[in-house]
């Protein structure tokens, strides 16, 4: 009895730790949370943001959403373009960090440099991009043509397909520092005593990987996963700035067409409920990714 | 027990506070930054110190501050509002205006945020496509009777009126009309095109290798909605009316245009800037574009040779009514406002702004004589007396979204003009009844 | 023994040409920023594009110092009072709440995890307005303090998920050893905890900085003086309405990159060794 006391309070300090972070969480994102789940059971538009009574229609915008092809199709986009983004820039970044982990001069200041993108705000970014993938005077279908790899210019943002493949290339060069450096700093937290035994064992360097880096490594895959997933799924200022969801709204985004029914068509509540699915989304990934992750370690 | 709890808790409240010293590396970037920040804040602080104490030393009591929004980024039309601003500041000591930058692209969300917390300016100078969805919105004040609106063009008052009151005074009209290069339609051996037949026909003569015959801003929002009813109207159709033979028509010309290549797809990537700029660098031959562009063209390609025209009809002359509207917010400073608007719209302080602008002014007697008969900007006076104003109608929001995404589908190829006007059409439908 | 050091001095060159290869390829993009920024208006649209400037033009660049209401050193200044105010909060709290995430398995923990991630799943534009709302109620709206809490919302939940890992790895006996040497929990923390996590704290400390400098809808929407709006808000004074301005917009991005580049470049010593030397040392 006195033992299970103890243990309550010991964890209890644990709590402690947490809580000034959760609070303030709590406060100012806990409210906007709410408060969007509330809007959007509502039916506020340009007539009753101000006055005027505002009726709970329940579930009425999301029925209509999901009848709404131009929603459905974000929801795709949105799902497609997290997952390719993700698998690209993983890997890629993945593999850089393991690239610089190696002993060479350049390692670590070529690693540092490439943190730069990271650097520049989203909107700069998705302009710069816009510039390189232009019809006619973007730098990409020049080299393309260069190299006679093409004869005629593509109209990357101006086709649905290419449109978003644009998009998918920028936010993979956003993402690929993101997932360098998070790998790197967690490749760091493995012992080195570790491979200079698996070394003496005589385990190859395949062996070394599967068998020490990648277990090791499992907790801050995880978080890079799960975080490139959220910040990859709520994409908002490079899509706005780089087609705007276009052409023909074929790569808006679950943000954007939030953000496109809120502020550009006054249509509030709806915008609220598009932000809701998202977060429905991202929420089964996070109950999963929280399963996942603690799953047996309390045993 | 009791003592291991306090501990426990001591530690949390401690914690905090040592970090602060306990994680001196790592925080040691910020720690020279916390420091120089006072100083660096130190002038602006100075600066707005000295203003302050400027006000008070005016003879007057209270002087009460009025605010304006406003989304003008070219720096000449926010000098050009800045000095009218001063210069009203300098005429009395009642109110003291202040105008606030609130970008083009953030104008509506900040206007509609600002309408849920009741933190609004007390006028804004808005598109004037918008104004309906704002008084309906109900944060704008009745002035109906208080401005002399008789002689301004009747689409601009239109713009701002609902229901028979009148929610704010046209700031300046502008509208589209054509422009030309003159000396590729020369060298073509081309005339100025008044008729659709005509302008393709001039396009594609003036279309070469690196040459485009004509542009104009296809994006899929307002401004692209801008830019493709003049088509539409010009047939006859209504913005509200597509689904027949007129829309369907003007849809099937702008599909042409591109399919012969003489109209780059790239226009939905281009505001009416980026078409200006194209026009400017001779990509492009012809563009449809307003008369704001004018002081820019001048000033960055004062050698290129160009001149306006009406825009080429279907069957009737037709453009679209663009400008900015004032309107009073009536939770905030209404009797300031009212004053400073009484200033601004003077005969006089209407003249400067609008030649800074490039504009021309909403009222019809200023408009008329506002420019010599040679003037570049004397097309877009004529242009003026066919422009129609888009809506008023507090959900045009949604209506210029069908619009446009008509004109994206034929322009990418991924609709027939027959399937995108009946789309468009069972949209606006549903909105309209 | 010999042979051993010229192997690694062949490896050495390999892997430094291809490190010179990948960062021709990744930073690429910024290469062309930087040219465009230098080249005229009519030379950006010439067709084909020139790979450097024939036309040098450093108009662009005079112009980014002040445009309007806008001064491009006082927003500096604005926007690195920010990161750092955001970067600094996220610090403070999300340190210790990672620690007792990782080490502590109270009930809540769950819970808790899962709410620091819930945080992070609405997009900004939905944000906006109840952050707005609760700001002008704290009196803080149009004041760079908004856009600090703001932004530390965003660097929390990831310094959490982050450095939760880096406290989960070092090894219980590392902290038993501090409790023998006569510290309590909280001291054991602070003296050794704190310092092995000190590459993940630093990571941590880089990313915050980096979102807030990045951020753009806090910002403009916050603060409303163009005096105490951070650098991005420069961006609307090269595009939108009057169209886009390449040379002026790039030049803005190379001025936006080069003092962070530049504190990075010379805090490098202290990021890389804090990134990388920090392993456990058992």
């Amino acid at each position: 009895m006195a033992k299970l006391k103890k243990f309550f309070r010991y964890e209890n300090v644990g709590l402690l730790f947490v809580l000034p972070a959760f609070l303030y969480m709590l406060v100012f994102v806990g409210y906007p949370i709410i408060r969007n789940i509330i809007l959007s059971f509502q039916d506020v538009n340009a007539g009753n943001l101000v006055r005027g009574t505002k009726n709970f229609i329940l579930f009425d915008n999301y029925m209509e959403l999901f009848q709404d092809s131009v929603f459905t199709n974000s929801l795709w986009n949105t799902l497609r373009y997290t997952v390719l983004c993700l698998v690209f820039q993983f890997v890629i970044g993945f593999l850089l960090a393991l690239f610089f982990s190696q002993r060479f001069s350049l390692a670590k200041p070529v690693r540092g440099i490439l943190l730069v993108p990271w650097m520049i705000p989203v909107t700069v970014t998705a302009l710069m991009f816009k510039l390189l993938f232009a019809t006619d005077i973007g730098v990409i279908n020049f080299i393309l043509r260069s190299m006679h790899l093409i004869n005629k210019n593509i109209e990357w943002l101006t086709t649905p397909g290419t449109a978003m493949f644009a998009l998918i290339c920028a936010n993979v060069w956003i993402g690929i520092p993101f997932n360098m450096i998070l790998i790197s700093t967690g490749l760091t937290t493995i012992p080195k005593e570790l491979y200079e035994s698996a070394s003496i064992d005589g385990a190859g360097k395949v062996q070394t990987f599967f068998k020490i880096t990648l277990p090791l490594l499992k907790p801050t895959i995880e978080s890079v996963l799960i975080l490139g997933f959220i910040y990859t799924f709520k994409v908002y200022d490079l899509v706005y700035v780089m087609t705007s969801g276009g052409p023909v709204n074929s790569t808006h985004m679950l943000s954007t067409y939030s953000y496109k029914l809120s502020f550009e068509m006054f249509k509030y509540s709806k915008g609220s409920a598009v932000a809701n699915v998202l977060l429905v989304i991202l929420l089964v990934v996070g109950v999963f990714y929280i399963k996942v992750t603690t799953d047996g370690e309390d045993a | 027990m009791k003592k291991k709890k306090i501990t426990a808790l001591m530690t949390a409240v401690v914690m905090t506070a040592s970090i602060l010293t306990g994680c001196g590396a790592g925080s040691g970037e910020s720690a020279p930054a916390a420091e120089n920040t006072p100083a660096d804040k130190a002038p602006a602080a100075q600066d707005s110190v000295k203003e302050e104490s400027g006000e008070e030393a005016a003879p007057a009591g209270e002087t009460q501050p009025i605010t304006i929004w406003y989304y003008w980024e070219t720096e000449g039309h926010q000098v050009a509002l800045d000095q009218i601003i001063q210069e009203y500041n300098g005429s009395q000591n009642q109110y003291e205006v202040t105008a606030k930058y609130v970008p083009f692209a953030d104008f509506k969300k900040q206007l509609s945020i600002g309408a849920s917390a009741d933190e609004l300016p007390d006028i804004a100078i808005l598109d004037s496509p918008d104004h309906a969805s704002y008084v309906e919105m109900g944060i704008f004040e009745d002035l109906t009777g208080k401005f002399d609106v008789s002689n301004y063009y009747e689409g601009t008052v239109n713009s701002c009126t609902v229901d028979g009151k009148l929610y704010g005074v046209p700031f300046g009209a502008n509208c589209l009309a054509l422009y030309y290069n003159e000396d590729m339609l020369t060298a073509a051996g081309c005339s100025v095109p008044t008729t659709w037949d005509e302008l393709k026909e001039t396009a594609k003569a003036l279309t070469t290798d690196s040459v485009t015959g004509l542009a104009l801003c296809s994006v899929q929002n307002e401004e692209g909605t801008f830019n493709f009813v003049p088509w539409l109207w010009s047939t006859g159709a209504t913005s509200y009316d597509i689904n027949n033979e007129n829309g369907i028509r003007a849809l099937t010309f702008i599909q042409d245009l591109i399919n012969e290549g003489v109209m780059s797809k790239e226009c939905i990537n281009w505001t009416q800037g980026d078409v200006m700029n194209q026009f400017i660098s001779g990509n492009v031959a012809m563009m449809e574009n307003g008369p704001w562009q004018i002081p820019t063209m001048q000033a960055e390609a004062p050698d290129l040779n160009w001149k306006v025209t009406l825009i080429p009809k279907d069957a009737e002359y037709a453009s679209v009514l663009g400008g900015e509207n004032y309107a009073v917010i009536n939770g905030g400073n209404v009797d300031g406002a009212l004053d400073f608007l009484t200033y601004a719209t003077s005969e006089e302080k209407v003249k400067f702004m609008m030649d800074k602008f490039g504009y021309i002014s909403a009222d019809k007697t200023i408009a008329e004589s506002q420019f010599a008969a040679d003037s570049p900007y004397q097309p877009f006076v004529e242009e003026l007396n066919y422009a129609m104003p888009r809506g008023p109608l507090a959900e045009w929001p949604s209506v210029s979204d069908a619009i446009s995404l008509a004109f994206n589908q034929v322009i990418t190829g991924t609709a027939t003009p027959e399937n995108a006007a009946a789309e468009a059409q069972a949209t606006i439908d549903g909105i309209v009844k | 023994m010999d042979e051993e050091k010229r192997l690694s001095r062949k490896k050495n060159i390999l892997f430094g040409i291809i490190s010179a290869v990948l960062l021709c390829i990744l930073l690429f993009p910024l290469y062309w920023a930087l040219i465009t920024s230098l080249k005229t208006e009519q030379e950006i649209f010439q067709n084909p594009p020139t790979f450097y400037p024939h036309v040098l033009n450093t108009k662009s660049y005079a112009a980014q110092v002040e445009t309007g209401d806008f001064n491009m050193f006082r927003s500096f200044a604005n926007s690195f009072l920010i990161s750092v105010g955001a970067t600094v909060i996220a610090v403070l709290l999300a340190v210790p709440a990672s620690y007792g995430i990782a080490k502590y398995h109270f009930k809540a923990r769950k819970v808790m995890l899962l709410s620091f991630l819930v945080t992070q799943m609405l997009p900004v534009s939905v944000l906006l307005t109840p952050m707005f709302i609760m700001f002008k109620n704290m009196h803080v709206y149009n004041t760079w303090v908004a856009a600090v809490l703001a932004d530390a919302t965003i660097g929390i939940p990831f310094s959490v998920l982050i450095l939760k890992n880096y406290f989960a790895s070092i090894p219980k006996d590392l902290e038993e050893a501090a409790y023998l040497d006569g510290c309590n929990k909280f001291g054991a923390f602070v003296r050794i905890l704190i310092p092995i996590a000190k590459p993940g704290v630093m990571v941590c400390a880089i990313f915050s900085f980096l979102y807030a400098w990045g951020d753009l809808a806090y910002g403009m929407t916050f603060i409303l003086d163009q005096e105490k709006r951070p650098i991005t808000a420069g961006i609307f004074n090269f595009m939108g309405q009057y169209g886009t301005k390449w040379s002026y917009l790039t030049a803005f991005a190379v001025v936006t990159i080069i003092p962070v580049a530049l504190i990075f470049i010379f805090m490098q010593k202290y990021i890389v060794s804090g990134m990388t030397s920090g392993a456990v040392k058992g």
